[in-house]
């Protein structure tokens, strides 16, 4: 695959070690370069990985723990791609989690070769993302608003959101419903009909 | 009420008059035991004569667990009334702890009082762990829905803490519901060691002595009588059938890795069959693709109205199948891949337009010149109405012209239906069935006997009209919600409009199905859906004059909605029992008391159910001087036929197995001398080989501890920690759901929650207080027990450039969100675990060589100095539903909880009052959201 030419920098760093690891042949939306880092994945300036197959683990217990002092206490976040390819994978994940505590590194598990290139990708494309993603809904549209607001409270759907604004024209009014007059609606049962009232008119806090 | 002497300390009333139930009583003031019992045969009638011989015996301690509110609301009421017939002055009645409304001295108080109590599991499993209740003084326990019961559940727990301390208390556990103990590797016996109960005692109805007390001489008269379904509503079950066939190929096709052989057309009758299709697919719920998800939520919706299609009248059935059709069409400019694949079928169109056709359809109007044709009401009525028309004119002639044996009974007719909509559409048909409709002058009819013939007429044109006036607003409402949807049909939809130039008009209203040009067929929209269909306004106004409110209809008084009871005092009488027709719906355990209460000389089923025969069957088998007719109505061939009998089946196959398992069951002694066993011991006692010699180093030392959040008591880790012998410390947090150490803080999130707190932003904010609070905060990614452990999806990894690109940052999946946050938080350690086994494992690893947490600590920790701990706690579903209200933020939603009382209560407040808590910007946008009228408007 032809790759994009490079610029410094925006290239995920690979360690010769990984020769021949299946995962950089699954890199494939991302350049790639060898680099002689203390790492195995140099992600970016703060970041790196190491990779860690479990059934190499399983033979090799220590070895982890030699890469791990040998990043000297580098980079500011140090993420242990751990391969899960053993069945019983308990042990090992259990010892790892301390690990982790430990020595300042964080677990990150993966399933194939697919999905351990993936996350290396993610890493270094990230590099400068800011956080908005996780921080919390963006806007959307009414429709979708009301839909998600409505069926906040258990068993009520996305048909019965909309036979209930249908029906009363506004959210408002349909707040200050009575239970008899949204038990009309088709579609709501006796369950949703209540569980709609009592949400509605349930006080934000805990009475102690 | 008859009595029944029991060798209770003092002699006390019980109302038990047939020979099963008194049997099963004795046994259980015997000894402890598990009873499950078919539905229908009186469950909580035995449990309330068995608390109440313990209440009457007074000092005493008995707790029930498990109990629903409405149970809870029936034991308390026959505790009082048993009190009272037998006058036991000792006896108090029953006292209800449920949500956090009582405080934590008031419980104290409370339960160092005695008596019966009914304690929500979340409650009772933190006042047993805080000794707020001392499972020492308890003098017994009674379990209701016992097949709620599993290892990792909170009642399991509950009952581990309280044999461990206590082992003289009695145990008594009741179900009603088998099925659950058939489902895996020897259930009874599992099912047996998690309740610490060594005697299982079933009691189906073909028990022996419950055969033979409800099969003697006094047995109920039972008439069945089928009913067709008329062509239409065949028509449409077979359509519906046709779509659900396709949505199950569909998902087979799309999860080719799974276990699904059971999925078939047959299976999807059953009444739990969308549950049992999440079952299956659950283990893998985080994996399986956004279709799969969609065409599940697809088969509810399409079982749903199976059952429509017996219950609504067409005309509410249509509006209910507009309503769906509203939801679920294409978001606009989405291409086939994201809809429900049912609605492609011409299977859907045949749904639709069948049910258009019972309401109404076109004819040509007579007359040479005019080629337009007009919308006339068809209004299809539901076969049962005339029927149960019929039976109630034979009841009538039945009780005219033979008086009844004068006997115990009333002679009131009791109906009984599934739900209150059906309720209220019966009352509806039996008010106005005699109510003619004139439309056409037909004087010399009048006396005509045929004429009285009850119809549905007056109120399936009343429906019609309202129907009409909600088509018409719901227009705009459709309009304004999905807009764009709205651009694409206005090209697509009306085809009549377009087409009507060119074609024959004859033909015109005849929808081309098969036919026609491939993807443009007339009532679908370009992507090949069917859209959306709106009647002309000229049609529809012909229409509504054609259902003009007739002279006789216009003496009716109005359709009352909702009584608003204002003048209760003017208008409240007592109704003479003896001429009545009481219409209820199906309500569990609670029929018995309707029964009771009624004392009805018919009783007419209008749809079937198995327990609510059974109770009848009771009901007249205790009672010597009662008689009692029953019809039995429902549809031959039909969905509810079929699902009737399959449930009759299945309980009978239940029970079966059950009594299969019991004669071959090894029992471990559980109450034994040594102490209690944990129910899952020998998965979660490992030999910790690192104390050489097997000598006790631990002993002087403490016992290991855990703070938990009171909320976490939902899951089953707090009770596997328990498990593992650490001590388990409830407490109201607000930072973390578990401390671990002082410097350890573990926030635990299951993939679903990991998923929807990234969603909402939750886990950012909750990790950012983690950390002003803790050094080594933790997210612990907790995979279910039986869920697949792997995040990866079934989708192919072949991820393009475009998937992993900066600019795609707001990207769906996990993956790339769990990238974010560890980018963000880069000292946030993540513990992955595959089951909460595996979790407890995990944290008893954490902890070793760490000191204990302080509870008053961890407690303390992200509250405001001047706010109590008190104040803190809020319920969870009105503050999400706050949380999606535009304007709403993560910061200011702590003020406007604190300041306002609900929803409600910000639903009501205008822009002005909500300026100074949340700001104007953010005060109008959410006053918008309240208030936006979507009839008047657009």
């Amino acid at each position: 695959q032809a790759l994009p030419s490079r610029s410094s920098g925006s290239s995920i760093l690979v360690s010769p070690r990984q020769k021949g690891n299946p995962v950089l042949a699954s890199l494939k939306s991302m350049p790639w370069e060898y680099s002689d880092i203390l790492a195995d994945y140099g992600l970016g300036l703060t970041t790196c990985a190491l990779f860690l197959s479990l059934k190499y683990h399983r033979l090799h217990p220590e070895y982890i723990y030699t890469r791990i002092r040998n990043l000297q206490g580098k980079y500011n976040l140090r993420i242990l791609l751990t391969m899960v390819d053993i069945p019983n994978h308990e042990d090992s994940l259990r010892e790892l989690s301390k690990t982790s505590l430990v020595n300042n590194v964080t677990i990150i598990l993966c399933w194939s070769a697919a999905e351990a290139a993936r996350y290396l990708e993610l890493y270094k494309s990230y590099e400068h993302a800011n956080f908005a993603a996780i921080r919390g809904q963006q806007s959307t549209s009414y429709a979708e608003k009301l839909v998600e607001f409505a069926t906040v409270p258990r068993s009520i759907n996305k048909a019965d959101a909309v036979a209930l604004v249908s029906t009363f024209g506004s959210l408002r009014h349909a707040i200050n419903a009575d239970p008899e007059q949204v038990s009309v609606i088709s579609g709501w049962g006796e369950r949703k009909v209540k569980n709609w009232c009592k949400v509605v008119d349930e006080p934000f806090r805990v009475k102690k | 009420m008859s009595a029944a002497t029991a060798s209770a300390p003092q002699p006390v009333k019980l109302s038990l008059p047939l020979v099963y139930q008194q049997k099963l009583f004795e046994e259980l003031r015997n000894e402890d035991e598990l009873v499950i019992l078919a539905r229908g045969l009186g469950l909580i009638r035995l449990a309330t004569n068995l608390l109440h011989s313990y209440d009457a015996a007074g000092n005493n301690l008995i707790v029930i667990v498990g109990a629903e509110d409405r149970e809870n609301a029936w034991i308390g009421e026959a505790l009082a009334e048993h009190a009272a017939i037998s006058m036991t002055p000792k006896a108090r009645g029953l006292t209800v702890v449920n949500t956090d409304f009582t405080s934590v001295s008031q419980r104290e108080k409370m339960y160092a009082a005695g008596g019966i109590f009914s304690i929500t599991s979340r409650i009772l499993v933190v006042d047993l762990l805080t000794n707020l209740i001392i499972p020492e003084s308890i003098t017994g326990m009674i379990l209701l829905h016992a097949d709620r019961c599993v290892a990792t559940s909170l009642e399991a727990f509950i009952l581990r803490i309280y044999r461990q301390k206590n082992k003289a208390g009695f145990l008594k556990a009741f179900s009603d519901n088998p099925d659950p103990f058939t489902i895996g590797f020897s259930p009874l016996a599992t099912m047996m060691r998690n309740l610490f109960l060594r005697k299982a005692s079933l009691w189906p109805r073909f028990h022996m002595h419950v055969a033979q007390a409800l099969e003697g001489k006094k047995k109920a008269e039972v008439i069945e009588l089928e009913v067709p379904m008329t062509d239409a509503m065949k028509e449409i079950q077979t359509a519906i059938m046709e779509c659900v066939e396709v949505s199950i190929h569909e998902l087979k096709k799309g999860n080719t890795g799974l276990e699904m052989d059971d999925w078939n057309l047959d299976s999807a009758l059953l009444k739990n069959f969308d549950v049992m299709v999440r079952r299956q697919l659950d283990p893998n719920w985080h994996r399986v693709s956004w279709k799969t998800k969609q065409i599940v939520g697809d088969l509810t919706v399409l079982r749903g109205m199976l059952q429509s299609i017996v219950s609504l009248d067409a005309v509410s059935f249509l509006q209910q199948l507009d309503t769906i059709h509203a939801a679920h069409s294409p978001p606009p400019g989405s291409t086939r891949q994201t809809q429900s694949p049912w609605l492609f079928l011409d299977a859907a169109q045949t749904i639709f337009d069948t049910a258009k056709k019972r309401v109404y359809s076109s004819n040509q109007k007579a007359g040479p010149d005019s080629n337009i044709d007009s919308l006339r009401p068809v209004l299809e009525e539901q076969p049962k109405w005339a029927l149960l028309a019929e039976v109630l004119g034979e009841i009538d002639r039945d009780l005219y012209f033979e008086p009844a044996v004068r006997d115990d009974s009333n002679g009131t007719i009791l109906i009984m239906c599934s739900d209150t909509n059906t309720c209220r559409q019966l009352r509806d048909y039996l008010q106005t069935m005699h109510v003619r409709p004139r439309t056409e002058k037909r004087i010399e009819e009048f006396h005509d006997p045929e004429g009285d013939k009850p119809s549905g007429a007056f109120m399936m044109r009343r429906k019609l009209r309202n129907y009409l006036r909600w088509k018409g607003e719901f227009a705009h409402v459709s309009a304004t919600l999905f807009s764009e949807n709205q651009k694409a049909l206005s090209g697509a939809v009306d085809p009549r409009l377009a087409q009507s130039k060119s074609r024959a008009p004859a033909n015109k209203r005849r929808r081309v199905r098969g036919g026609g040009n491939a993807g443009a067929a007339p009532g679908r929209l370009e992507n090949g859906s069917i859209g959306q269909f709106f009647e002309k306004p000229s049609e529809v106004a012909e229409l509504m004059a054609e259902i003009q409110i007739t002279e006789e209809e216009a003496k009716q008084k109005d359709d009352v909605i909702a009584d608003p009871l204002e003048d209760m005092d003017d208008y409240y009488q007592m109704y003479e029992m003896q001429d009545l027709v009481v219409i209820h719906a199906y309500e569990g355990d609670q029929d018995e008391h309707v029964l009771e209460e009624v004392k009805p000389k018919y009783i007419i089923m209008y749809e079937p159910d198995a327990s609510f025969i059974r109770r009848v069957e009771v009901y007249r088998s205790s009672h010597n001087d009662r008689n009692v007719r029953v019809y039995f109505l429902y549809y031959g061939g039909s969905v509810e036929e079929q699902r009737y009998l399959s449930t009759v089946r299945r309980e009978k196959d239940a029970f079966t197995r059950l009594i299969k398992e019991r004669a071959s069951m090894s029992l471990v002694m559980t109450t034994d001398a040594q102490g209690v066993e944990d129910p899952q011991e020998a998965f979660l006692r490992t030999v910790n080989t690192r104390i050489a010699g097997g000598g006790r180093l631990a002993a002087t030392a403490e016992p290991p501890r855990v703070v938990v959040d009171v909320r976490e008591f939902r899951s089953s880790l707090p009770s596997l920690l328990h498990g593992r012998s650490m001590v388990v410390v409830p407490c109201m947090l607000t930072v973390g759901d578990y401390i671990l150490s002082p410097e350890i803080c573990v926030e635990r999130k299951s993939i679903s929650d990991l998923i929807s707190s990234f969603k909402d932003g939750r886990l950012y904010s909750q990790a950012e207080s983690m950390f002003q609070h803790y050094k080594s905060p933790m997210l612990l990614i907790e995979f279910d027990q039986n869920k697949s452990f792997t995040l990866e999806p079934f989708a192919d990894l072949s991820g393009s450039m475009a998937s992993v690109s900066a600019a795609n940052a707001g990207a769906n999946d996990l993956q790339s969100k769990i990238v974010l946050l560890t980018l963000a938080f880069p000292k946030l350690r993540i513990i992955w675990s595959s089951s909460p086994y595996e979790t407890a494992e995990i944290f008893e690893r954490l902890k070793t060589k760490s000191p204990e947490p302080d509870p008053i600590a961890a407690v303390r920790a992200g509250l405001d100095n001047d706010t109590l701990a008190e104040e803190q706690a809020f319920n969870t579903e009105p503050r999400e539903m706050l949380a999606v209200v535009p304007g709403v933020t993560p910061k200011n939603i702590s003020n406007l909880t604190l300041a306002t009382e609900s929803i409600k209560e910000v639903a009501n407040m205008t822009t002005e009052e909500l300026a100074p808590l949340v700001g104007k910007e953010a005060a109008r946008k959410m006053h918008g959201f309240f208030n936006k009228d979507l009839i008047d408007e657009s």
